[in-house]
């Protein structure tokens, strides 16, 4: 299966290259249509439960001086994931940023090559990950599931996710693992590092039978992904505790109905994930310790009220309670009433047991 | 204005010895003045000594060949003789000096042809005496000249001035064969080359100012300079006229009354004055409320101011005849700017003639790019007056605050601008700050003119620099559409699994053909 989807990944970086050569032979220049993906071009597919690409697209030409960068770092990109896939290797972003500059490929940071990778995905409607190119920074995920890697050397093994009192870092092996089996009830995703070591030092994980994931503010894709293979395969339920913020509820809108820059990719949202936390009504019931919203989290607030992801309850709601409230509390807060309080009460309220 | 006068009254007074009214200047003789106040002359130390020999002798010479009317070949030797001692020799290929004028053109101070009211490189004709003198007081030295007027073989003098009478001492005539019509002077001075940059500098800029003429530099043997022409046409020689009655100040009155005193006012006034006719003369005396018939020599000082007062002020006149005035004109002033700054997009421009206090004046200018200007956002000035470059006292110059003031940046020039402005004022009387000729003063429609004509030459620029800007968008554009073309193709060639990628250039090509024709 995997030697299939390289194959497919291989010719469709061929077909892009003789796409490209032919409108030079023609003696026109190359033109790329890239599908859109601001969010004014996101629109929600009821049939796959998650916002897609809507039809608006970017059009690269390399008669405009001021598409000729991009299309130059684009095409090289495509030539770098073929390498990849002939040596069947990885790489992260990281070292595609840095392997650039041996070619000449002036990128000016790893943001602009980050979206440059992001270009080709929705032109080849491929994922990254398919290509061998895979994030640099890892989520973490600790508990009872067994899985098996598929990747070159570690075929047929297996791992407990919970070898480790640190969790496991979710990079390019655990990413291509199958899952095969838990003892697990649900998915239990948290923002904070904190809160994450905190459920496993209480052993809260034991207590919910959940599988924890970090997921270090707005999670990598990887992340994303596996929680849907949890979900899929496993048929566990996912469940998001995050800030009390316009911030962390993003992170749980996204796990639900993806993002607008990977709208583009199957198969990394789950869409009836649940955000337990911390709701502005949390706040208010539970009297956390509070800040006051601040400008930038008003501009988000106005930002997100006008996405199409929050037309519809109870997602415009949160909107319209954290704009009364002002205040905003993080998840540590519960802090406040002792080491425990969050495990033993909270969580027992929001999990339902 | 006032400085000027100041300057120039005792001057003229002591030409005229025989004018009453002028004793307390009798005491010592103009050459006595010259030398006490040799700094107001340009001879106050010895390097600056060195140049302005330099600079009056080949003005002399410049002005010798155009009144033969001869494309002019000077050459200019400086020669070191000893630590302080230097010799300058200037040779030119004009008409010769009648022998009898020789003594008094070069053995006495303020003698010369220069007071007619025609456009002259000198005002004064005090230059090269100047230097004979700085030189015989410094060195003990007589000036050599050695001179073939037409229709003789040559003849060499060595003439010294009587400083105290102002006269001529010829201390030897030999006659010297020399092989062409003109003439060569050798003046030695007290002086060092600590000037030498300025002497290079002037030389350029007067190839500039005369672009019909050949300029030679050597300098202790070696050959400096060898520039221009830059035109073969001559400019046609400037006609003498006769002032304009708003440029009668009292001094040009007592002067011209001093000629014919016996002259009837209405007659006088005719014969005297350019754009004076038969019925505007009837109508300014009954302005002036004088007697038409009066013989001038008859009108008391005071009348005499009078008259003076309602020349200048009576609005009846025509505008001054400027056929008296010689411009560089666009062929030569654009080629000798090319040339000798080796600049590019030279543009030219010029003001209608007009007139200060009855004194006709042109200025006319070029504009132009190139590296050897500084880089600035006020571009390099070069002025000249009457085809003289002027290079000290840019500071005061009334030219120079005119370039200050124009907003540059409206013409597209930013602070890395590599431009330069050439102007040439060129009027009957220049209106000098000083005896040292080096800056313009303030005169109103001198200003307005030049203002009129840089903003003009501003706009002719930014044209230029527009085009530029679109000639090296378009290389940058090509260029860059070649490289990534490249890269790209380069790129889709691994992709496809082709080892050739294929050539862009036609591509390219066509892009930039199909937009030529727009």
């Amino acid at each position: 299966m995997m030697t299939d989807r390289r194959d497919r990944a291989r010719e469709l970086l061929m077909l892009l290259g003789l796409q490209v050569l032919d409108s030079i032979e023609r003696g026109e220049f190359p033109v790329l249509h890239i599908p859109d993906r601001r969010t004014s071009n996101i629109v929600y597919d009821p049939s796959r439960g998650r916002f897609v690409l809507g039809g608006s697209v970017q059009v690269r030409d390399a008669r405009n001086t001021k598409h000729l960068r991009s299309f130059v770092q684009l095409m090289w990109a495509a030539t770098f994931a073929k390498q990849l896939l002939e040596s069947g290797r990885t790489s992260s972003l990281r070292d595609l940023y840095y392997s650039s500059e041996a070619f000449g490929i002036d990128f000016r940071n790893q943001a602009e090559s980050n979206r440059i990778v992001t270009d080709l995905e929705s032109l080849t409607g491929m994922p990254r990950e398919e290509m061998g190119i895979f994030p640099d920074e890892h989520s973490s995920v600790y508990g009872p599931v067994t899985m098996r890697y598929t990747v070159t050397g570690y075929e047929g093994r297996e791992v407990d996710l919970t070898v480790s009192p640190d969790g496991l870092p979710i990079g390019p092996a655990l990413t291509t693992a199958e899952p095969v089996d838990t003892d697990a009830e649900i998915v239990l995703a948290v923002e904070s590092g904190g809160m994450f070591s905190r459920l496993i030092e209480t052993r809260a994980w034991e207590k919910y039978h959940a599988v924890l994931v970090h997921l270090g503010g707005q999670p990598p894709r990887s992340a994303r992904r596996l929680m849907r293979r949890l979900h899929d395969v496993l048929g566990l339920p996912v469940f998001v505790f995050t800030d009390g913020d316009p911030w962390g509820m993003h992170i749980a809108r996204v796990i639900v109905s993806g993002s607008a820059n990977a709208a583009h990719i199957d198969r990394l949202t789950v869409h009836d994930a649940e955000w337990i936390g911390v709701t502005p009504a949390d706040i208010r019931d539970y009297s956390l310790p509070t800040d006051p919203l601040t400008d930038a989290d008003l501009k988000r607030l106005s930002d997100l009220s006008i996405d199409p992801r929050y037309s519809d309850p109870p997602w415009c709601d949160y909107i319209v309670e954290f704009r009364s409230l002002g205040r905003k509390a993080e998840q540590q807060a519960f802090s406040r009433y002792g080491i425990d309080f969050v495990v033993d009460t909270y969580l027992a309220d929001k999990l339902g047991q | 204005m006032s400085t000027n006068k100041l300057s120039r009254r005792p001057l003229v007074a002591m030409s005229e010895p025989t004018s009453p009214s002028t004793p307390d200047f009798m005491s010592i003789s103009p050459a006595e003045f010259f030398y006490r106040n040799r700094q107001m002359a340009g001879f106050g130390n010895p390097s600056v000594a060195v140049f302005s020999a330099v600079r009056e002798m080949v003005e002399n010479a410049l002005d010798a060949c155009e009144d033969a009317r001869r494309a002019p070949v000077v050459r200019v030797d400086v020669h070191s003789l000893s630590h302080d001692r230097i010799e300058v020799t200037v040779a030119d290929n004009g008409a010769g000096i009648p022998y009898e004028h020789v003594p008094e053109a070069f053995g006495r101070v303020l003698y010369g042809s220069k007071f007619a009211t025609r456009q002259r490189r000198g005002t004064f004709g005090l230059g090269v005496s100047m230097a004979v003198l700085y030189g015989q007081i410094t060195t003990d030295s007589p000036v050599i000249v050695h001179t073939r007027p037409p229709a003789s073989t040559g003849r060499r003098y060595e003439i010294l001035i009587d400083i105290e009478k102002n006269r001529p001492v010829v201390e030897s005539v030999t006659d010297m064969l020399r092989p062409q019509e003109g003439t060569t002077v050798t003046v030695r001075l007290k002086g060092d080359l600590r000037n030498r940059d300025r002497i290079v500098q002037y030389l350029r800029l007067t190839s500039v100012g005369s672009p019909h003429a050949r300029l030679g530099l050597t300098i202790d043997g070696s050959e400096v300079l060898d520039i221009g022409p830059a035109t073969r046409v001559l400019p046609t020689p400037p006609v003498v006229t006769r002032p304009h009655p708003r440029a009668a100040d009292l001094e040009l009155l007592r002067r011209l009354v001093s000629t014919r005193p016996t002259t009837r006012l209405r007659d006088f006034l005719v014969s005297s004055f350019q754009q004076v006719g038969r019925q505007s003369v009837s109508r300014f005396v009954q302005f002036a409320s004088l007697s038409p018939s009066r013989p001038v020599g008859t009108l008391s000082r005071d009348e005499l101011a009078h008259l003076s007062d309602a020349l200048q002020k009576y609005p009846g006149f025509g505008r001054p005849d400027a056929s008296s005035l010689s411009p560089i004109g666009q062929e030569g002033f654009v080629r000798a700017v090319e040339q000798v700054f080796s600049a590019s997009c030279v543009k030219y421009g010029a003001r209608r003639p007009a007139e200060w206090h009855g004194n006709p004046f042109i200025v006319e200018g070029v504009v132009a790019t190139g590296d050897s200007f500084p880089s600035s956002d006020v571009p390099q000035l070069y002025r000249f007056a009457n085809r003289v470059p002027l290079l000290y006292d840019a500071g005061d110059d009334a030219l120079q605050r005119t370039v200050k003031r124009i907003d540059w940046k409206r013409y597209g020039l930013g602070p890395d601008s590599r431009f330069a402005v050439f102007l040439h004022l060129c009027s009957t009387r220049i209106p000098y700050r000083a005896a040292g000729k080096q800056s313009v003063d303030t005169v109103p429609e001198i200003e307005a003119e030049t203002t009129r004509l840089l903003r003009s030459l501003g706009r002719a620029l930014s044209r230029v620099v527009e085009r530029q800007a679109r000639a090296r968008h378009e290389s940058r554009r090509r260029r860059s559409l070649l490289k990534h073309l490249r890269l790209i193709a380069k790129f889709s060639a691994s992709l496809a699994g082709i080892d050739e990628p294929p050539d862009v250039r036609p591509l390219v090509d066509g892009l930039f053909e199909a937009s030529d024709d727009d």
